[in-house]
């Protein structure tokens, strides 16, 4: 190898380490990443995000609570005069309209898990009372008294017909 | 010394792979989508009727392309979720043929020759001289001539059955093994890179190396 | 900004000191060849299983009702479960390859000589660790291999005499290979790399302290040492890629390679597979173990074979350096043992009937007189190579040198 050959050019030589290294370094980084990606919810668990609904079991003015991504989601067939109750109110400290929390007046479909602390609220007349630390909620699931900030959360559903709907769809 | 050693080496690794059972009839296994939306259809029609093939979902079989209104034909009232059950109970199977029908997910997988085996297997059955089926590559199999294949000599009939056998086949590789078409299309980006890659160390090494010369 | 924080670090820890120390500026010599990559490789393969192993735990359920389905939904549903469970699996053969082909480096050369005694010892321990952990772990995915490879292996222990028959009850935790036998193999395989990782910082301590063979067989002037940084980095490096493409090339094109077809069935005890075998990597040991008629007979030679190496160092009482590669006796019994090795492994993978049972005892003879005719052997070739009169090479390997040869007593003066 003679000198001043094109392989003693300390330029090149850089080049070709620094090259090597960057390679090097995406190559490691790319390794990584099924790694990380296996810790990610699995293809069963991911079908837990959406939930089929049959409506047809629920009489009016009875409720089901069904499981979406293993949380509890109360499916409400609200009678009229439940339906005309909460259109003519706003909720209590979150307001909101029960138009935009049931797109379908006569279903109402909650997240039956109290915004507080996180208890499971129970069935009463009026809507729910959660058993934990005293909050009630009415038949539209906001929040009426009690120390829950927000609104019972409502999940995308899809009515896939009148008598089937897919939480975790819109 | 040398020489005799690698020949030696080679000689013991070729040796170990001589066999003398009936010889296999080997197919080439399909993957596309027809290939293996025929073997499904057999196999669930068919071999459910006895098999179950409980690590494969209805929704995988929705997802590897084949028509939702089949799949939704197969899976009856069950979910999408569900697996895929067998119509004859097990308990009930076993005291038909004396031995439970395999679960058929990783039958592929689980026999030497793989879809090979499976393949001829299928075609294996034959009527022996006193009437009774026997199959030639199992011959204790309790299974019956599922394709009709015993006596059929006809060459279209058996065009046909040869097909029939190699989408099952196909099919059932799939099954055994889902991931195969990614895993090799991923292999060959690795071994891409890893060949760039490695060029590139085994340059830098030599250039690295010749400071040591001039030292 | 990084160097503050690195002056910072070495006012209150020896960073700097070992990272130069002990890796940049490591005195190695200069004419290893790629045989000497294997113990870097081995170290990689190593942290791959463990990083895989813990990956795979986070989803694999040791229960027997349960592990076979895991290992289903690890491969199907699990993202990238598939490529995780092979490179695991390809992985345990590839550290025996490795693993393998580094003893046989070590055999060749006869690096166990003083002062690396202790380096090959904590590298049998290795093995033995290594062979422990590949073993249980093989049970862990529940197939029809798996179930009876472990009964067929803990059932050797009831050779014990007198106390046989507990042994194996203990050791499996129940009457034959069960659920308790399942979990606390899997907390044995879990725990069992970390233990690994110990005492391969043992034998890396050992080697810094006595330093690298190499092909000469003696330890070379100072000058003939380089810093194993870049040099060698970069000659690592490069290995683990040219093992890399071969490694891929397994996982991705052909992983079952590794995968008994039997152990895509999920166990079952009361059906035994029509042959029973271990994974490649025992069957020499296994030939050993059937070639004997007698069970205890079997059982001791089996054991010896795999803890006999441990005597080389004292078996070979030659003076020549450098192994094979100066002395042709040595050099003839090498090939001859691994041409034996082979012999044993393909006796291994048949059933034992026909010619193959006397072969596989003949070769167990010449494995066993390997060992104990060495100390013989190796004495008398040594007689006779002198006799004849020593290579000029060797002549000149053997002379005493004034400078600081690190095989010489601590504290000598340089």
């Amino acid at each position: 190898m003679s000198e001043g050959s094109i392989l003693d050019n300390a330029d090149r030589r850089d080049f070709l380490g620094k090259a090597t290294t960057a390679i090097g370094a995406a190559g490691a980084a790319a390794a990584c990443w099924p790694f990380i990606s296996s810790m990610n919810p699995s293809l069963d668990t991911l079908e837990k995000a959406s939930t089929e609904v049959d409506l047809s079991g629920i009489a009016v003015g009875q409720a089901q609570t069904v499981s979406w991504g293993g949380k509890p989601v109360f499916v409400v067939h609200r009678t009229p005069e439940q339906i005309a109750a909460m259109k003519n109110s706003q909720g209590g400290k979150d307001p909101q309209a029960d138009a935009d929390r049931a797109k379908h007046p006569e279903w109402l479909v909650v997240v039956g898990v109290c915004t507080h602390m996180g208890c499971i609220p129970s069935r009463t007349e009026e809507g729910w009372l959660c058993p934990c630390h005293g909050s009630v909620y009415d038949n539209s699931g906001r929040i009426l008294h009690g120390p829950a900030p927000k609104n019972l959360p409502v999940p995308p559903v899809k009515f896939v017909s009148a008598d089937k709907i897919i939480i975790g769809e819109a | 010394m040398k020489r005799l050693f690698v020949f030696a080496l080679c000689w013991l690794m070729f040796g170990a792979w001589a066999e003398t059972e009936t010889p296999l009839k080997n197919i080439e296994v399909g993957t596309d989508l027809p290939t293996l939306e025929r073997g499904a259809e057999t196999v669930m029609t068919v071999c459910t009727g006895c098999h179950t093939l409980k690590y494969i979902r209805f929704r995988e079989l929705a997802k590897l392309g084949i028509a939702k209104d089949k799949v939704d034909a197969w899976r009856g009232s069950n979910p999408m979720g569900a697996t895929i059950a067998s119509q004859m109970p097990a308990d009930a199977a076993l005291a038909a043929f004396g031995r439970a029908p395999p679960d058929l997910s990783l039958i592929v997988k689980a026999r030497e020759g793989e879809a090979n085996y499976i393949y001829s297997y299928l075609l294996g059955y034959y009527t022996a001289p006193d009437g009774t089926t026997g199959n030639h590559y199992y011959s204790v199999t309790r299974m019956p001539d599922v394709l009709s294949v015993a006596g059929v000599t006809d060459p279209a009939q058996l065009a046909q059955l040869n097909q029939k056998a190699r989408d099952v086949a196909s099919f059932l590789s799939w099954a055994a093994d889902p991931h195969a078409q990614e895993r090799k299309s991923l292999g060959y980006y690795v071994i891409g890179y890893l060949l760039i890659f490695t060029t590139m160390l085994y340059f830098l090494k030599g250039r690295i190396w010749a400071r040591l010369d001039k030292a | 900004m990084a160097n503050s924080i690195i002056d910072w670090i070495d006012q209150r820890f020896p960073l700097t000191h070992i990272v130069k120390h002990e890796l940049t500026d490591y005195p190695t010599p200069r004419n290893l060849s790629y045989w000497w990559n294997f113990g870097f490789l081995a170290g990689f393969v190593l942290v791959l299983q463990l990083v895989t192993g813990i990956f795979l735990a986070m989803y694999y359920k040791p229960d027997v009702s349960m592990a076979f389905d895991s290992v289903q939904h690890i491969m199907r549903d699990i993202n990238y479960g598939w490529l995780l469970r092979y490179i695991h699996s390809t992985g345990a053969s590839a550290f025996f390859v490795v693993i393998y082909i580094h003893m046989a480096r070590t055999l060749y050369y006869a690096s166990y000589h003083k002062p690396r005694e202790l380096m090959w010892w904590t590298g049998q321990a290795l093995m033995l660790m290594i062979m422990a952990t590949a073993f249980m772990g093989y049970l862990l995915p529940w197939g029809q291999m798996s179930y009876w490879g472990a009964q067929v292996i803990t059932n050797l222990f009831g050779v014990t005499p007198y106390i046989g028959d507990s042994i194996v009850l203990w050791l499996r935790g129940d009457f034959s290979v069960g659920d308790a036998t399942l979990t606390r193999f899997f907390a044995l395989h879990y725990l069992f790399p970390f233990l690994i990782f110990a005492v391969v910082g043992i034998h890396l301590v050992a080697l810094h302290t006595v330093k690298s063979s190499n092909p000469s067989g003696i330890s070379l002037a100072d000058k003939d040492n380089i810093p194993f940084h870049p040099y060698f980095t970069i000659k690592d490096l490069f290995g683990l890629g040219v093992y890399l493409i071969v490694f891929c090339t397994f996982v991705f094109f052909i992983p079952g390679s590794f995968i008994e077809a039997a152990n895509n069935i999920p166990a079952n005890p009361l059906m035994t597979p029509p042959h029973i075998e271990p994974e490649w990597y025992f069957l020499p040991f296994y030939a050993i173990l059937r070639s004997i008629p007698d069970m205890l007979g079997g059982v001791v030679a089996m054991g010896l074979s795999v803890v006999i190496f441990a005597i080389l160092p004292f078996a070979d009482r030659s003076n020549i350096p450098g192994g094979a590669r100066y002395r042709p006796v040595y050099r003839a019994m090498f090939y001859l043992f691994i041409i034996d090795i082979l012999v044993l492994g393909y006796v291994g993978s048949k059933p034992p009937s026909g010619v193959l049972v006397p072969i596989g005892q003949v070769a167990t003879l010449i494995y066993f007189a390997t060992f104990f005719l060495l100390p013989f052997i190796s004495k008398w070739e040594e007689r006779w190579m002198r006799a004849r009169g020593l290579s000029p090479e060797l002549i000149a390997l053997l002379e005493p040198r004034p400078q600081h040869d690190n095989m010489t007593q601590k504290g000598e003066a340089a």
